[in-house]
């Protein structure tokens, strides 16, 4: 009787994050299955099943919807692309560059490198929007004063994928520095000390100390950020508008526009479900392919 | 010797790496005391020629602009300090519970909460959407503080923290009479301040900073918060009127940049505890 009444009132602690959980967590999940089996019009009360239609048009080539989802899914691809090898590579470099400089500094330029990442996204695009304005932008001034041409930075192709991938950059390497700095840190230090009687040069140190130490971390930095630039969505839809064309119309931007300019949730649900399985399984590709190297590599490790 | 000009060199490289950073920044803080004109002009002008607080009055002040940026501001303050709140307590009592106590089902709920971590929130946001509709609570408070409670990052990191909590304090507490509630009131929550902090700051720049789901579950001029405010400003009546959008975006980057500096420890560690172990 005592132990029960005791584990009422240890529910109880509970209970207030299980509400907020399951009714804004878990009850939208299997909304959102349930939205997209129906033709489900905002705006019309009358909102018939249809089983998997939502997803057999997704899938369908001469459909409205598969190209606007395909259309989308490219777009995004490529700017995960463009986007995650530098925001790996660059927040390892300036994790590096500052962990390389006198111990009373490090402080300083971490936090220099570090303060977009606090900003908001609208922000971060309404910024860079101004900086590279083709007219009147920074950079473009001072191109011009060089001798060059102006830049139309947001409106032609390559430059809009530039100007997005360097905002994005700008905005979020910091947060992968961070980690970075982190897991730089907690190698240990008779690791180097070893190899400095062996007579090893930074760069072999690098390549045979740091980066097998730091292999985990790198994973999970990769695989963080594949999932946020899957997700872009404001920088486009400030800076570009999804254009030139439609070229920068990610898919978040589609499902949106599907939702609540074509008024249809039904199928932007499938739409933001299919996607969901996309970035789930690209995760786990990822962590695969990563496993398999490091079990062929095993040697290295330790 | 050599050491020296390498250490000189990388301070130098950092240094640059530091402007490139900086420089955003500072552009946007002098435009915004720049006339609309003056701004258009094309200069290189890092501080304006003529220094104008038009922009600030104009935006916060004028009766001639129709949107309440001010009341964006608040909308954005009052949602993210009531998110926190409530992230931070329902989920240290949710933590500290799974941690310590004799839940019922415990084994299943802690498993089923850092499962959903792995969730894209893109699945969420159109049902959410949908729920918010059907309960007739689209535009208001309630959308731009409640989805947020649900995420378990929270549950997770301070569970953590607790697990690890030496137990010493609360059997002395317990053998003084104290029941539950008074234990984690008066012991555990307490000692869990830092931990806390980090899980506030956190909230609140996610709350504050969040773009896309303000957008579409709030419509009226006076639901809106900064970051959504000035996203429709930039489309709409300021759509090259850089002196005051600059303005703007720097209302709304002042007072992130202040917590996040007074908080950028706890955020450091907060990113580092949870990310690695």
């Amino acid at each position: 009787m005592n132990t029960r009444k005791s584990s009422f009132t240890s529910a109880l602690f509970v209970l207030p994050y299980f509400i907020m959980f399951m009714t804004f967590l878990v009850v939208p999940l299997v909304y959102g299955v349930y939205i997209s089996f129906h033709e489900w019009d905002l705006l019309s009360s009358d909102r018939p099943l249809v089983g998997l239609k939502n997803y057999i048009a997704l899938f369908n080539p001469d459909s409205y919807l598969s190209s606007l989802f395909f259309e989308g899914l490219w777009n995004t691809f490529q700017f995960v692309i463009y986007s995650v090898p530098l925001l790996v590579f660059l927040g390892l470099g300036l994790a590096l560059l500052v962990n390389s400089l006198p111990a009373k500094l490090r402080g300083y330029f971490r936090t220099f490198y570090f303060i977009p990442y606090s900003i908001s996204v609208s922000v971060i695009a309404i910024i860079w929007l101004w900086l590279l304005d083709t007219n009147s932008g920074l950079i473009n001034n001072y191109l011009v004063k060089m001798g060059f041409d102006p830049i139309p930075w947001l409106t032609s192709m390559p430059y809009a994928w530039i100007s997005i991938v360097a905002a994005t950059l700008w905005w979020t390497v910091g947060f992968n520095m961070i980690i970075f700095i982190n897991a730089l840190n907690e190698v240990p230090g008779d690791l180097y000390e070893a190899s400095a009687i062996d007579g090893a040069s930074a760069w072999q140190n690098f390549i045979h100390i740091t980066l097998p130490s730091i292999r985990p971390i790198m994973l999970f930095v990769v695989i963080t950020s594949t999932i946020a630039s899957f997700n872009i969505y404001g920088q486009p839809y400030l800076m570009t508008g999804g254009g030139p064309g439609d070229s920068t119309e990610v898919l978040l931007m589609g499902i949106v526009e599907q939702a609540f300019e074509q008024r249809q949730l039904g199928s932007a649900s499938a739409m933001a479900i299919v996607m969901a399985l996309i970035m789930i399984v690209v995760s786990i590709i990822q962590f695969k392919v990563s496993n398999s190297t490091k079990k062929r590599g095993a040697n290295h490790a330790e | 010797m050599q050491n020296k000009t390498k250490t000189i060199f990388l301070v130098l490289l950092a240094s640059i790496v530091a402007i490139i950073f900086l420089a955003p920044l500072f552009w946007m803080f002098s435009t915004s005391f720049k006339s609309d004109i003056e701004a258009i002009s094309g200069g290189l002008n890092w501080l304006p020629q003529e220094f104008t607080t038009e922009n600030y009055t104009y935006t916060l002040l004028s009766q001639g602009l129709n949107v309440p940026v001010l009341k964006w501001m608040f909308n954005s303050l009052f949602a993210g300090i009531t998110g926190t709140l409530i992230i931070v307590f329902i989920d240290a009592m949710a933590a500290y519970a799974l941690a310590r106590l004799d839940v019922p089902f415990k084994k299943i709920l802690l498993p089923m909460f850092i499962s959903t971590l792995m969730i894209p929130w893109v699945i969420t946001f159109l049902p959410l959407y949908m729920q918010f509709s059907n309960a007739g609570l689209l535009d208001t408070y309630a959308v731009l503080i409640f989805p947020y409670t649900a995420n378990a990052f929270g549950v997770f990191l301070l569970y953590q923290f607790f697990r690890s909590f030496p137990k010493e304090l609360e059997e002395a507490a317990h053998l003084d009479g104290a029941n539950k509630w008074q234990i984690f009131t008066k012991v555990v929550l307490p000692s869990a301040r830092p931990i806390m902090w980090t899980l506030g700051i956190f909230s609140f720049m996610t709350i504050y900073n969040d773009f896309l789901w303000p957008l579409v579950a709030t419509s009226s001029p006076e639901m809106r918060t900064i970051t959504t405010g000035i996203a429709i400003m930039q489309q709409g009546s300021f759509v090259s009127s850089y002196g005051k959008l600059m303005a703007l975006t720097s209302i709304a980057t002042v007072p992130i940049i202040i917590i996040f500096l007074i908080g950028q420890k706890q955020l450091i560690k907060g990113i580092t505890q949870t990310g690695i172990k």
